[in-house]
């Protein structure tokens, strides 16, 4: 009798609790896979900065480090699906099955929607005899392993990105992996490297002071910060599906639709803030929004894009 | 030129005190955060980058900048007194700060490590202030095989930090060196020894090994103790050490904080690499190496100094080129950034306005430090002398806490157990753990860097020492190693000499 008495409570406790009260009752946690400070937390951070006008609570960041990423997609997968838990997910979640680093794929997952794309640049020293890309790309097919190109990491989109141009035009790179887009820069700065693949966000101001020439972008249309430097395309070695690097929110799966319907405006709502918009324009950010559909078509694609790339830098597993 | 912008600098933060309030707010928060193991000068920073959001640019980093400071410096109190380093940056001070802590001295050994971290810190700032630009020059002048050699260099500090058997030391080193081999390599993609366990994907982390293999093997070593041998009552004694001592210690110091500068803006070396680079310069030029270990203020005073001589440093490649000397600079980076600064090449073009407020924050944060640190080693030192039964069960919960705080992690928390585990049996062997730590902290960055250099020049392994900073680097660890070994002979014949001498005497 009292076991079911409590039961009973216990069952109209949580019935109250998830139909009746409004929701967001409490704070909403964004995970973040990358540490403090890095670029992803800090756009996250700068999104989610207003978040209180927008949906009436803060939403706080929380760094969940480790495995490329993998262990804090791995923590939204698995977080309670009451719609508190929010997840970033970046580029690394196109690429860990097919290189067998995780069985977690973007199918893990409820998105909520596409935050950014960003695009490849590829850039060289000030002081570098070469001026555009068809002088390197010219010297690397009659000297081949002779150009050094510096990235990020294998298997990171700018990694991929200068792969993919390499297998296209039969053009044999000497690559030399970085860890991460600092010592990437700083390697090209030094002349350590005759060449660095990072995003080309990451060398705004370098190319603005003119310590670098970034010689062209990995993507279909220049980029409004860059107004000078031409796409691949133009510079003549055209790829038609470019690997482009990205960011995007998403739920656990089984979050209660009204909660997820009620995520996905507010985040639109912070996504559209103008304060977020002037910061990612300041830093050369491109903001790409999609919706679950739209996200969703768009990894689809990108898995059936880096297929073939990761098979010819010998990454997939 | 850069002389006169300081002074307006100082001027502009003078006339609002509230500046000067985020300062001193900045410096305690990072104490603190400093002191307790697993929380970080890094976590700090990014926990309060939300706050500064509300405040003007220059004071939000004003206050950044003291946790910075302060946590750097926190660090050396927990290693100190518990023998548990609060950042890693403080792994270096326990070897001298603990025993002297033990002898009942821990308030002098936290008046050292202040005035220490004071003095190396203001040369750190001054190097950062007036020679930025010269700096970071220097520092992009390091590719891989410079990399490779300074981290040999780093490595070649073991033979300092073995204590009584170097074969012991290198074991130990060895075994750090295999241990940063599990993980996610970027180099080639691959996972290496993870056995398919995601968590070991970033590899055996540094926190969770740094808790464990001090703050829960510390613990297990005072639940032994805790019945049967008394505790040694603490006199807190004086405040200041007296001047004749602080001022010996001043070249020390004054050479430590300036390498520990230099070191750190080399970006990809931090304060924790420059700490032991200078413990071990300390050691080989010192008058009496053998009083290294047991308790010596060289000891103290070398890597305090360095390590906070480390944090200017490293803000001059992040404030120059953009490019982070070091994890805490890489969050400070993005706060910049957040508050609409993109450091780089052209800040100092366009923003001098916030350079120069900055570099003026970074002196007055240390005078701060000095005056908030030598006013609270009187009740840090006290905490010593509380009961070692309940001391000991608070620092496990706070290793436990730690461990889990920095990825919110159970996996870490269990990891740093084992690891304490571990080292607690080491300990038992008489094999030091210090070299295991620093071979952690370098062993990466001395693999990837030979393999990116082999990389680089097809594998001609002369890249090495044809390239002058590589092969100096690989010389100076040479005589390191040489004249390591030469006075650790030494120091065995004095001890032998001593011992047949006491038989003598009771025979």
């Amino acid at each position: 009798m009292k076991k079911t008495l409590c039961l009973a409570a216990a069952a109209i406790l949580a019935f109250s609790s998830s139909s009746f009260a409004a929701f967001p009752e409490k704070d909403i946690t964004l995970v973040v896979p990358w540490s403090a400070g890095g670029g992803t937390d800090t756009i996250a951070r700068a999104l989610v900065k207003n978040a209180k006008q927008h949906i009436g609570v803060n939403v706080n960041v929380v760094n969940k480090t480790g495995g490329q990423g993998i262990v804090g997609m791995g923590a939204t997968k698995m977080a309670r699906p009451d719609g508190y838990t929010v997840g970033l997910i970046t580029f690394g979640l196109s690429t860990y099955k097919l290189m067998g680093l995780s069985q977690l794929t973007y199918r893990d997952f409820d998105l909520l929607q596409l935050l950014n794309q960003s695009s490849a640049g590829l850039s060289v020293n000030a002081d570098s005899k070469w001026n555009s890309l068809d002088e390197v790309m010219q010297h690397a097919k009659a000297n081949p392993r002779d150009v050094s190109l510096g990235h990020t990491g294998a298997g990171v989109a700018w990694h991929l990105s200068a792969a993919a141009l390499g297998v296209m035009y039969d053009t044999e790179f000497n690559f030399i992996p970085f860890d991460g887009g600092a010592p990437t820069r700083s390697a090209l700065l030094g002349g350590h490297v005759d060449l660095a693949a990072t995003g080309i966000d990451e060398v705004k101001q370098l190319h603005e002071a003119g310590e670098v020439k970034v010689l062209a972008v990995n993507a279909l249309q220049r980029h409004p910060a860059f107004p000078d430097v031409p796409t691949l395309a133009e510079a003549g070695y055209k790829i038609d599906a470019p690997v482009l690097d990205w960011r995007g929110l998403a739920l656990p799966k089984n979050v209660p639709a009204d909660r997820k319907q009620f995520l996905k405006e507010g985040f639109k709502k912070m996504f559209d803030d103008p304060e977020f918009r002037k910061y990612c324009e300041d830093v050369g950010l491109i903001l790409v929004y999609e919706d679950s559909a739209g996200f969703e078509q768009f990894l689809a694609n990108m898995e059936e894009v880096l297929t073939p790339t990761l098979d010819a830098v010998g990454l997939i597993r | 030129m850069s002389f006169f912008y300081l002074l307006e600098a100082f001027q502009t933060i003078f006339s609002d005190l509230s500046s000067l309030l985020f300062i001193l707010m900045g410096v305690t928060a990072g104490i603190m955060v400093g002191c307790l193991p697993g929380l970080t000068a890094t976590m700090g920073c990014a926990l309060l980058i939300p706050f500064t959001f509300s405040l003007p640019p220059v004071q939000g980093l004003l206050m950044l900048m003291g946790i910075f400071t302060g946590g750097i410096y926190g660090g050396s109190i927990s290693a100190i007194l518990i023998r548990t380093p609060g950042t890693p940056a403080a792994a270096a001070t326990l070897l001298d700060g603990h025993p002297l802590s033990m002898r009942g001295e821990a308030g002098k050994a936290i008046g050292i490590g202040t005035i220490a971290s004071f003095v190396g810190g203001t040369i750190g700032a001054l190097i950062m202030a007036f020679m930025a630009p010269q700096i970071a020059k220097f520092g992009l002048l390091f590719g891989p095989p410079e990399f490779f050699a300074l981290a040999i260099f780093g490595l070649s500090m073991i033979i300092s930090i073995s204590g009584e058997s170097l074969l012991k030391g290198a074991i130990a080193a060895l075994i750090g060196l295999l241990i940063t081999t599990i993980g996610f390599d970027p180099l080639s993609g691959v996972p290496r020894f993870t056995f398919n366990n995601e968590n070991l994907l970033g590899g055996i982390t540094f926190i969770p090994a740094l808790i464990g293999m001090f703050g829960f093997a510390q613990v297990f070593r005072n639940i032994e103790r805790m019945e049967l041998v008394p505790q040694v009552k603490s006199k807190v004694g004086r405040l200041l050490p007296p001047f004749k001592e602080v001022r010996s210690l001043l070249p020390t110091m004054a050479k430590s904080g300036s390498m520990g500068a230099v070191t750190g803006s080399v970006p990809g070396l931090g304060c924790d690499i420059a700490a032991f680079i200078a413990y071990g310069e300390a050691k080989r030029t010192s008058k009496t190496p053998e009083k290294f270990g047991q308790g010596s203020l060289e000891g103290i005073a070398a890597p305090e100094a360095a390590n906070n001589g480390a944090t200017g440093g490293a803000m001059i490649p992040m404030l120059t080129l953009g490019v982070p000397g070091d994890a805490v600079t890489a969050v400070l980076l993005g706060a910049l950034t957040i508050h609409g600064f993109q450091p780089g090449p052209l800040l100092f073009r366009d923003h001098l306005d916030v350079v120069y407020p900055i570099f003026a924050g970074m002196i007055l944060c240390q005078l701060v430090l000095l005056i908030v640190g030598l006013s609270g080693a009187r009740l840090f030192a006290k905490l010593i002398n509380i009961d070692t039964r309940i001391l000991t069960p608070v620092i496990f919960l706070l290793c436990i806490v730690g461990s889990y705080s920095m990825r919110f992690s159970f996996f870490d928390v269990g990891l740093a157990l084992t690891i304490g585990v571990i080292a607690y049996f080491m300990g038992k062997a008489k094999f030091p753990v210090s070299p295991v730590l620093l071979a952690l902290i370098l062993g990466p960055m001395a693999e990837q860097n030979m393999r990116r250099s082999l990389m680089y020049s097809q594998d001609d392994l002369s890249i090495f020492v044809t390239r002058p900073i590589s092969a100096a680097f690989l010389i100076l660890a040479v005589i390191m190693v040489y004249s390591g070994y030469r006075r650790f002979k030494k120091i065995k014949e004095i001890e032998a000499r001593m011992q047949t001498e006491s038989q003598h005497q009771e025979g």
